[in-house]
């Protein structure tokens, strides 16, 4: 069994008139167990050149009801530029230049691709991990 | 303007055998920009005992295709217990007891909700916050 954890530290000094300094860390299990997670696709790292939707990590392929783990990073430099997440086609979010998510995914059908839309057609870079169990 | 850091850390010695220590720092920005993120709901904690779906946080017009950050953790210690995050009725995974998620949130649209469902209707504790570009106020 693998020990994999990942830590969260929010902060601010101005966001309110109390300091934020906030930090969460999760050791990542299978489903419902104490059991670490084993598997990974590695750091990846994707480069777009249309705003067509990719597939990122294709529901069919990993099993349903799960408790994988999603790390993806826009490393573009223009804070103009995005990534929008869809998981089943529903927009999650932008992922504008810089920022990065984490998230669980269930993978619970085989339509539940998670997938990136470009906002240029210009080269931008995406890197991206998938914890996974089997 | 605000400044806000979001941190990531992921770490392990042995799920493959290059060592994994990845580091990112993200800062909190309205889209598009590089202005801060000025508003916040603040860090709730909402202790649930039923396992009906709730509206975590309510999609609204001016935050529609905005660059909201939401976190949500399952501060449960039971192992099998877990929250199922869906946005306008998609699926997107189960929080397990000490899972969190971090998230950029668009609001696609009016029925883009973030909605949690409970696995269990005893004590089950949830902090969230969201840090965001604005909220559309409820007429009283």
């Amino acid at each position: 069994m693998a020990t994999t954890t990942a830590q969260l530290v929010i902060t601010s000094t101005d966001l309110l008139s109390d300091s934020l300094s906030l930090s969460a860390i999760a050791t990542l299990t299978n489903a419902g167990s104490a059991t670490g997670i084993t598997q990974t696709t590695g750091l990846g790292r994707t480069k777009s050149e249309a705003t067509s939707a990719y597939t990122l990590y294709d529901g069919d392929a990993y099993p349903a009801a799960s408790a994988h783990k999603i790390y993806i990073k826009n490393l573009s430099t223009t804070a103009a530029e995005y990534v929008i997440i869809t998981a089943n086609s529903e927009p999650i979010g932008r992922l504008y230049a810089g920022d990065w998510l984490f998230m669980p995914w269930s993978a619970h059908d085989d339509a539940s691709d998670i997938k990136i839309t470009p906002s240029v057609s210009s080269a931008l870079t995406i890197e991206h991990m998938l914890f996974f169990e089997s | 303007m605000a400044t806000t850091t979001a941190t990531i850390t992921l770490s392990s010695a042995d799920i493959q055998s290059d060592v994994l220590a990845l580091t990112k720092q993200a800062t909190l920005n309205k889209g598009g920009t590089t202005t801060g993120l000025e508003q916040t709901t603040g860090l709730n904690k909402v202790i649930y005992t039923a396992t009906t779906n709730i509206v975590l946080l309510d999609s609204t017009v001016l935050g529609v295709g905005k660059a909201a950050k939401v976190y949500i953790a399952n501060k449960s210690t039971d192992a099998s217990e877990f929250v199922l995050i869906t946005i306008n009725a998609q699926i997107i995974g189960r929080l397990y007891a000490g899972d969190w998620m971090f998230i950029p949130w668009s609001q696609s649209d009016a029925a883009g909700n973030i909605e949690l469902a409970p696995s269990v209707a005893t004590a089950l504790p949830v902090e969230y916050m969201m840090i965001h570009e604005g909220a559309t106020q409820t007429s009283a």
